[in-house]
């Protein structure tokens, strides 16, 4: 091969090489990776105010603030016979929101200064959940499980029991006795469309209370009851 | 005889080897170096710099950008649920460009693993937009022409069912579910040498409106960028 096309060919080489390297150099695609999360979300909050009734000497201490943390305290007054009412009752608005589905469970206790079966007990304290709304923009339209019976002060959840006189409520989940422990009270499909959280609807329902005045035995009685919404 | 006729022969190819040599040598005079050469179209994407990444819970950078390094910018949003109470999950990407033409930037995208029910995100759920601003004095003059309507986290509103929407058309990935132009304009360098620095630098922005959106473990969203010349 004569001299000068080895020259040729090595300037060649020299060249395609430069190239390539210019072309590596020049990008022209570029990415961008996100990931992200969205968990489970459930949510309570006070509905609104309290509403109380038949009480004597009773009052709303603390009121509950619709869209804030649900921490009401009330005092139902006089429990016993000088309590002419038929119910001393308190309905307690909650607010539930979630993008899942969620169960709301319930624990209550009742303690009671009384020593006698006259005392106030468990028993003795009607509850219910009322009416269940899913209503506002922003809402999933979805059909929730009541596993309570209802507004307790209805007369197909009670009676004034034969043997005893003793008014008792008597329908499934209708008194704080069955949630002695963590009870489910309310469960149902997802509660919220894609909506942002400062969309403030949500599914409403009144957790009622209710108790009868009667011959307890006297003394004070302190009921205390939470609420825990889960996403199963 | 014979040996006559030889040294004859001889004699006169000697003297028109001489005549021929003496002519070359005359010829060559001058001379002259031909070159060849070309600039071909020049396009060139990468990462103009750090990214921003606003109102998230739970998510960090991964991989960072890198100012004038191939773009390969890799973020964890975080939480986009409505446990996230910010306003907006918001991510700024600086974008680097250069060039010797007039340019086209693309974008393609997607979005996976984010449910298939009415209420899971979609790609009309990641705001985009670009902000670009008037090309500074050592850059080529022109305008640059943006496809989409800026800041996503600008304007928008909800809808009838209460879902956040993003206001203006090419406001969202789902207006990249192709590859389609989000910014065009023409030369980016004066003619400046390669390793020069001038560049054309444009915050690509993502956003997010935190939402009840359906339960997501791992949810991906890739946005690739192409620069091709006019």
């Amino acid at each position: 091969m004569p001299h000068s096309s080895i020259i040729k060919l090595i300037l060649l080489s020299i060249l395609l090489v430069v190239s390539a390297v210019n072309c590596l150099a020049q990008s022209t695609t570029g990415t961008v990776s996100m990931s992200a999360t969205v968990s489970k979300f459930v949510e309570i909050n006070s509905g609104g105010a309290v509403t109380l009734t038949g009480n004597s000497g009773g009052g709303v201490t603390t009121d509950g603030v619709a869209n804030s943390p649900l921490a009401v305290s009330i005092n139902l007054g006089e429990l016993g016979p000088s309590n002419t009412n038929s119910f001393v009752t308190a309905a307690v608005p909650l607010k539930l929101r979630s993008n899942a589905a969620y169960v709301l469970s319930m624990t209550s206790t009742v303690t009671s200064s009384g020593t006698t079966s006259s005392r106030i007990t468990a028993a003795d304290v009607g509850f219910g959940l009322g009416t269940i709304s899913r209503s506002g923009l922003g809402v999933n339209s979805g059909a929730d499980t009541n596993a309570t019976s209802g507004d307790p002060t209805l007369a197909a959840n009670g009676s004034v029991n034969g043997t005893t006189g003793r008014y008792e409520f008597t329908a499934v989940r209708s008194n704080l006795n069955a949630f002695s422990s963590a009870t489910t009270a309310l469960s149902g499909p997802i509660i919220m469309n894609a909506v942002p959280r400062s969309n403030a609807n949500g599914l409403t329902v009144p957790a009622l209370f209710a108790v009868k005045p009667q011959f307890f035995e006297n003394g004070t009685t302190t009921i205390s009851v939470t609420f825990t919404v889960t996403a199963p | 005889m014979f040996e006559s006729r030889k040294a004859v022969l001889s004699a006169l190819a000697i003297t028109t080897l001489l005549m021929l040599s003496a002519a070359v040598s005359y010829a060559q005079t001058t001379g002259s170096v031909t070159m060849t050469a070309t600039v071909s179209n020049f396009v060139e994407l990468t990462s103009g710099g750090a990214v921003t990444l606003t109102g998230n819970s739970g998510g960090s950078i991964i991989t960072d950008g890198t100012a004038n390094s191939p773009l390969a910018v890799v973020v964890n949003l975080g939480e986009l649920g409505p446990s996230n109470t910010n306003s907006f999950v918001k991510l700024s990407v600086p974008v680097r460009l250069r060039s010797n033409v007039g340019y086209q930037l693309n974008m393609v995208s997607s979005v996976a693993g984010a449910g298939a029910t009415s209420f899971s995100l979609k790609d009309t759920d990641v705001g985009f937009g670009l902000t670009p601003a008037a090309r500074p004095a050592n850059l080529a003059a022109g305008t640059d022409t943006n496809a989409t309507p800026g800041d996503p986290t600008v304007g928008g509103s909800t809808d009838v069912n209460g879902r956040w929407v993003f206001a203006g058309s090419n406001s969202t990935l789902g207006a990249y579910a192709v590859s389609g132009e989000v910014l065009t304009g023409p030369r980016v360098n004066k003619t400046v040498a390669g390793n020069s620095n001038t560049s054309l630098t444009v915050p690509a922005i993502f956003a997010i409106k935190p939402q009840f959106f359906d339960p997501a473990p791992a949810i991906t969203i890739t946005a690739q960028f192409t620069v091709v010349a006019l």
